[in-house]
C-alpha cells in the first residue's frame, strides 16, 4: 500500500543522485505554460500513451519557513490538507478521489510542500474542485488536529527514532547548520509535534498557501486548453495574497570540522559526512554532479571500488543532494561492516577525495558520468509521474523548466578541470561535519 | 460530530455520486502486442516492441528460486544470482562494473521465493554493449572464490543491518513463523547462520543445475527492430547448451490452525511493529480478482477499513494495510501496522475488531463500486514502461497466466458481485486461525501480547536467523 504522506529526510538513503538529468539533442518535449491572474503558474505536458494524469502542485513553503517551537509544522500542514475543507469534509477528499479512480500523496522538504494526484482523465474536473476547495477553505477541526498529531508522531518514530539512518541524518543537519533554518528536521522535533497551536497552524496556512506561491504541473492524457480552462474556472478566482517573508539568515562559513556521535543499540555502525555546497541554481551544480557520479555511482565508482571491493570495510557508500533554495549540503553515507571502526571508512573516503583534488579524473570517467546522466534523464522522463515531478523541480528550483533542456549543454561544458576545482573548493576538512553512530550492546546500555 | 458537519458530508457525498457518473465511461485496458517463441535449446523468448523512449529492458526468469534452497543453506539462490556479475569468462567483477556503468546501464540479479531473475536496462544505441554484459553474466559466470567470500560476508552484515530497522525484517520473521520449515518460511537472502555454510562448490552446482535455457524465460521490451532483435538473440543465446532441468515443485503449505504468537525483542524500540494473518492464495487462484477487489476495501488503499480505523479515526499509526503475496504455491496473507509501545494492545485489538466486523458485515455496494473504480483507474501506470512490461510478460509466462490478466481485468473486476465478495471474505480472511508476529520492546509489551495466543514464542532480534531457531 502507498506509504502515504511522507517527508524527505529519509531519502538520503536512496542511491539516486538527485534531479540531475541530461537530455539528448532533439529530446525536448513541448510544455505549455500559463500564469493565472492570481499568480499561479501552470505547466502542461501532453502525453496520450496511457489514459491517466499526474498533477503536482508545488507550494514554496517548507521547514525553512519555520522557527523554534514550530518545527515540523509545514509537514504537519501537509497532512492537514487532506483532513477536510468546506465542500469536501473530513475524510471526504480521499473517499471521493478513490471512488473516482484517483489516488494522492504529498511530500514536504526543507523548501517545498508538494501535492500529488494520480487519476484517470475522467476525474479531471473533480480533482480541480478538490484542489480549489482545500487551497481556499481548509477547516481546522480540533479533533482532527489531535489525531493527526499522533499520526505524525508515529511517522517520526518510523523514519527517525527507530531508524538509525534517519536518526543520524537529523543530527547531521542539526550540527552542519548553526544559524540557517535547514538545521531542524522536516518532520519536526517530537516536543514541537506535541505542542503546535491552532493559531500557529492558521498563521502557517495564510502564509504559505497563496496561489501566487504555487506552481502546478500536469502531465498525461490532457490538452493544454482543457487544463487552462479548468484553471480559469476553479483556481483563478482564488485571490492572491502575500507570499511567506524571505528567509534572510545566511549560514556563516564553517571554519573547522564538526563531529558528533550517537550511541545506541545497533548491530552496525554508520557514518554520515556533510559538506557545505551552494544552492541548486549555482553554476557549480553540474560539475558537482559529475564529481559525485565518478566518486559514488555504480560499482565502478571510486568509493565503491575502494571501500566495498578493495578494502572490504563497508557494505555500501553513496551520496545525495536534495534540491535547495539556499546553500545546501552534500551528504555522504558509508555503511561500515560489523566491527569496523567507522574512522577507517572516513580515512578511506578522505583519501579518495584527496585523489580527486590532486589530479584530474580520466577521460573515460568524464564520459561515463555524462552517459549515466543521459540514461537517468530517460529513466525520469519515461513516466507521466516522473515528467510532472522533474518539470516542476526545474521550474521551482532552477527558475525555469527549460533549464531541464539546457542540462545537456551544461553537462557537456563540464571539464576535468572543473571537476577537480569543485573537489578542492567544497570537499575540505574545515567544511565538513561528521556524524557517527556507535553501536552499544544491551549490556552497555545507559553508559556514555 | 456537529449537525453542520453532517450536512456537509451529505453534500460531499452527493458530489461524489455526480462525479462517479462521469467516470463510468471507462477506457479499456490492452496488453501491448508481443510475441513468444522457443529457441532450439529450449529458451523461451518473449519480445515486446515499444517505441517512444530509446531504451531496452531485458528480464530473464530462471525458474528456480529461493524455495529450492536446501534446508540450512538459505540464501543459496540469492548468492548465486548476486555472483553472476562478480567475475565472468570475459570480465573480472571490476571490468564488468566498468563496462556496465560506462553506458549508464543497470543490471540486477536476485532470487525471490519462486524464481531467480536477471535483468538489465540500457539505451537502444548501446544494444551491442548492453547485451554483451548481460549475456556474459547470465551464461558465463566463473564464481571466483575471492568474490564468493566477499559477497557472503557482505550478505551476513546486510542481515544484521536490516535487523536494526524492524520495518525491514518484520516480513522475514512473519514468513518464518507462518511457514516454519516449509520453503516459503526461509529468508530468500539467507541469514547469519545459513550464509556462512554456503560453499563455492554448492553455488557452482546450483548454477549448473538450474541456469539452463530450458529452465529460462527471456523477455525483451523496448525500442528496437523486431527482426534484428530476433537475429541478435539467436546469435547470443542460441549457443547456450541445452540441459535437462527437473522443474522445481513447491508443495502447498496448509493453513495454520489455532493461534500463535512470536515476540521478537528489540529493547530500544519505541514502537511495536506487528503482522498477523495466515497462508493466503496462489498466483493463479480463481478467486484472485475478487480478492483484489475485497482486499482493496479491507486494507489495500488509504481509505481502507484498516487504515481508516487505525490511522484516520484513532491516530494509532502512520499506516495500516493488508496484503496477499500470491505465489506459485499459496503465499502469505497478512495485516501489518505499527504503533507506539503504549498503544500496542489497543491497536492490535482494533485491527482484530476491523477483521471481525469485515467478516460479519462484508462490503457495501458503495464500497464495491468505489474499489472497482479505484483498481481500474490506478492500473494503467503499471504498464507504462518497457521495464514494467518486460517483467510482466515474463512473470505471466512463469505463472501460466495469459494476456487476459490485463485485457480482461476491467471486465473481471466489474463482474465481482456482493455475493462473490461475501464468499471470498469468509474463505480468505481468517478469524480464528491466526499467526501473530510482534517486534518491539518485550519488557513493555509482553503482558499485552499474552492475550492473543495460548502458544507463544520469543526471540531476541540480535540472535542469528529468523524462525524457526537454529537447532
Amino acid at each position: 500500500m502507498n506509504r502515504i504522506r511522507w517527508f524527505c529526510a529519509a531519502t538520503f538513503l536512496v542511491l539516486c543522485l538527485g534531479v540531475v538529468a541530461l537530455p539528448a539533442r532533439g529530446q525536448e518535449f513541448p510544455v505549455a505554460t500559463k500564469t493565472l491572474k492570481n499568480g499561479m503558474k501552470v505547466l502542461v505536458q501532453t502525453d496520450h500513451s496511457i489514459p491517466n494524469v499526474a498533477l503536482y502542485i508545488f507550494y514554496k513553503i517548507g521547514s525553512r519557513n519555520e522557527g523554534p517551537g514550530t518545527t515540523g509544522i509545514s509537514h504537519f500542514f501537509e497532512h492537514m490538507m487532506f483532513n477536510g475543507a468546506k465542500k469536501y469534509g473530513p475524510g471526504e477528499l480521499d473517499k471521493v478521489m478513490e471512488a473516482n479512480g484517483g489516488a494522492n500523496n504529498a511530500y514536504t522538504t526543507r523548501d517545498v510542500t508538494v501535492y500529488q494526484d494520480w487519476f484517470p482523465r475522467s476525474a479531471l474536473p473533480l480533482i480541480y474542485d478538490i484542489e480549489a476547495d482545500r487551497i481556499q477553505n481548509l477547516s481546522f477541526d480540533p479533533a482532527k488536529i489531535k489525531s493527526e498529531r499522533e499520526v505524525v508522531a508515529s511517522e517520526r518514530r518510523l523514519r527517525t527514532d527507530n531508524d538509525n539512518g534517519g536518526l543520524l541524518d537529523e543530527q547531521l543537519w542539526a550540527t552542519s547548520y548553526i544559524a540557517h533554518p535547514y538545521q531542524w528536521p522536516v518532520v519536526g522535533w517530537m516536543s514541537d509535534i506535541e505542542h503546535w497551536t491552532m493559531e500557529q497552524l492558521k498563521h502557517h496556512f495564510e502564509m504559505g498557501y497563496a496561489p501566487n506561491n504555487a506552481t502546478m504541473v500536469v502531465a498525461g492524457d490532457v490538452s493544454a486548453e482543457e487544463i487552462f480552462a479548468l484553471c480559469e474556472k476553479y483556481i483563478e478566482p482564488i485571490p492572491s495574497h502575500p507570499s511567506p517573508p524571505p528567509v534572510t539568515t545566511v549560514e556563516p562559513e564553517q571554519l573547522g570540522e564538526r563531529r558528533l556521535v550517537v550511541r545506541k543499540a545497533a548491530q552496525l555502525p554508520l557514518v554520515l559526512v556533510g559538506y557545505h555546497i551552494p544552492q541548486s541554481n549555482n553554476p557549480d551544480y553540474y560539475a558537482l554532479n559529475v564529481l559525485r557520479t565518478v566518486l559514488f555511482q555504480g560499482e565502478s565508482s571510486r568509493m565503491y571500488q575502494r571501500l566495498v571491493d578493495k578494502d572490504q570495510i563497508a557494505l555500501d557508500v553513496s551520496s545525495s543532494v536534495e534540491p535547495a533554495f539556499d546553500p545546501n549540503i552534500v551528504e555522504v553515507v558509508a555503511q561500515p561492516k560489523q566491527g569496523i571502526d567507522p574512522e577507517k571508512c572516513e580515512k578511506a573516503m578522505y583519501e579518495e577525495l584527496e585523489r580527486a583534488k590532486n589530479a584530474v579524473i580520466s577521460d573515460t570517467e568524464l564520459e561515463k558520468a555524462k552517459n549515466i546522466r543521459l540514461a537517468e534523464f530517460y529513466r525520469e522522463m519515461r513516466t507521466i509521474n516522473g515528467r510532472a515531478n522533474t518539470i516542476g523541480t526545474y521550474e521551482v528550483f532552477f527558475g525555469d523548466y527549460r533549464k531541464l533542456f539546457d542540462a545537456a549543454k551544461n553537462y557537456s561544458a563540464v571539464t576535468k578541470e572543473d571537476v577537480q576545482r569543485v573537489a578542492k573548493t567544497y570537499f575540505g576538512a574545515n567544511n565538513r561535519t561528521v556524524a557517527t553512530l556507535i553501536p552499544e550492546n544491551s549490556e552497555g546500555k545507559g553508559k556514555p | 460530530m456537529s449537525h453542520a458537519r453532517l450536512r456537509l458530508n451529505v453534500l460531499a457525498a452527493a458530489m461524489a455520486t455526480l462525479f462517479l457518473i462521469s467516470s463510468v465511461a471507462a477506457q479499456t485496458l490492452h496488453m501491448a502486442p508481443h510475441e513468444k517463441y522457443v529457441l532450439k535449446n529450449g529458451l523461451t523468448v518473449l519480445l515486446l516492441e515499444k517505441h517512444g523512449v530509446p531504451m531496452i529492458n531485458v528480464f530473464a526468469i530462471v525458474k528456480t528460486g529461493a524455495a529450492a534452497d536446501p534446508a540450512g543453506q538459505s540464501g543459496l539462490a540469492s548468492v548465486t544470482a548476486g555472483l553472476l556479475r562478480k567475475g565472468t569468462k570475459a570480465r573480472t567483477a571490476q571490468q564488468f562494473a566498468a563496462d556496465l556503468d560506462y553506458i549508464g546501464g543497470e543490471f540486477d540479479a536476485e532470487a525471490g521465493a519462486d524464481f531467480s531473475s536477471v535483468s538489465a536496462e540500457f539505451l537502444s544505441k548501446d544494444l551491442e554493449r548492453g547485451f554483451a554484459v548481460f549475456s556474459d553474466a547470465l551464461l558465463h559466470p566463473t564464481f571466483p572464490q575471492e568474490e564468493v567470500d566477499k559477497l557472503l560476508a557482505q550478505s551476513v552484515d546486510a542481515v544484521r543491518g536490516a535487523k536494526d530497522d524492524p520495518q525491514q525484517v518484520l516480513g522475514l520473521y512473519y514468513d518464518g513463523y507462518l511457514y516454519g520449515t516449509h520453503p516459503y518460511g526461509r529468508p530468500a537472502g539467507g541469514d547469519e547462520a545459513s550464509l556462512p555454510r554456503i560453499k563455492r562448490d554448492t553455488i557452482v552446482k546450483f548454477y549448473e543445475t538450474n541456469y539452463a535455457p530450458g529452465n529460462t524465460l527471456l523477455a525483451v521490451a523496448g525500442e528496437f527492430n523486431g527482426p534484428e532483435m530476433r537475429k541478435k538473440l539467436e546469435e547470443i543465446f542460441g549457443a547456450w547448451p541445452a540441459r535437462a532441468v527437473a522443474p522445481a515443485a513447491i508443495a502447498a503449505a496448509p493453513a495454520v490452525q489455532g493461534k500463535r504468537l512470536l515476540l521478537v525483542n528489540k529493547d530500544d524500540a519505541t514502537q511495536t511493529y506487528f503482522a498477523m494473518g495466515n497462508v493466503g492464495i496462489a498466483r493463479n487462484d480463481p478467486d484472485r480478482v475478487a480478492i483484489r477487489v475485497v482486499n482493496t476495501i479491507f486494507g489495500g488503499r488509504f481509505t481502507s477499513e484498516l487504515n481508516e480505523a487505525l490511522r484516520v479515526e484513532s491516530g494509532y499509526t502512520y499506516g495500516a494495510s493488508s496484503f496477499f503475496d500470491a505465489r506459485k504455491a499459496p503465499g502469505p496473507f497478512g495485516i501489518h501496522s505499527f504503533t507506539k509501545n503504549e498503544t500496542t494492545g489497543p491497536a492490535i485489538d482494533l485491527a482484530l475488531q476491523v477483521l471481525q466486523k469485515f467478516r460479519k458485515d462484508g462490503v457495501t455496494d458503495e464500497q464495491l463500486k468505489s474499489a472497482k473504480s479505484y483498481i481500474k483507474g490506478q492500473f494503467p501506470p503499471n504498464i507504462e514502461t518497457s521495464k514494467q512490461l518486460a517483467q510482466i510478460i515474463a512473470a505471466y509466462e512463469f505463472y501460466g497466466l495469459g494476456d487476459d490478466e490485463i485485457n480482461q481485468l476491467e471486465a473481471r473486476v466489474d463482474a465481482v458481485t456482493p455475493e462473490m465478495a461475501k464468499a471470498v471474505i469468509q474463505k480468505h480472511f481468517p478469524a480464528e486461525n491466526l499467526v501473530f508476529v510482534l517486534i518491539g520492546k518485550a519488557s513493555a509489551i509482553s503482558g499485552v501480547a499474552e492475550k492473543y495466543a495460548e502458544k507463544r514464542d520469543a526471540k531476541e532480534i540480535a540472535a542469528p536467523g529468523f524462525w524457526p531457531p537454529e537447532k
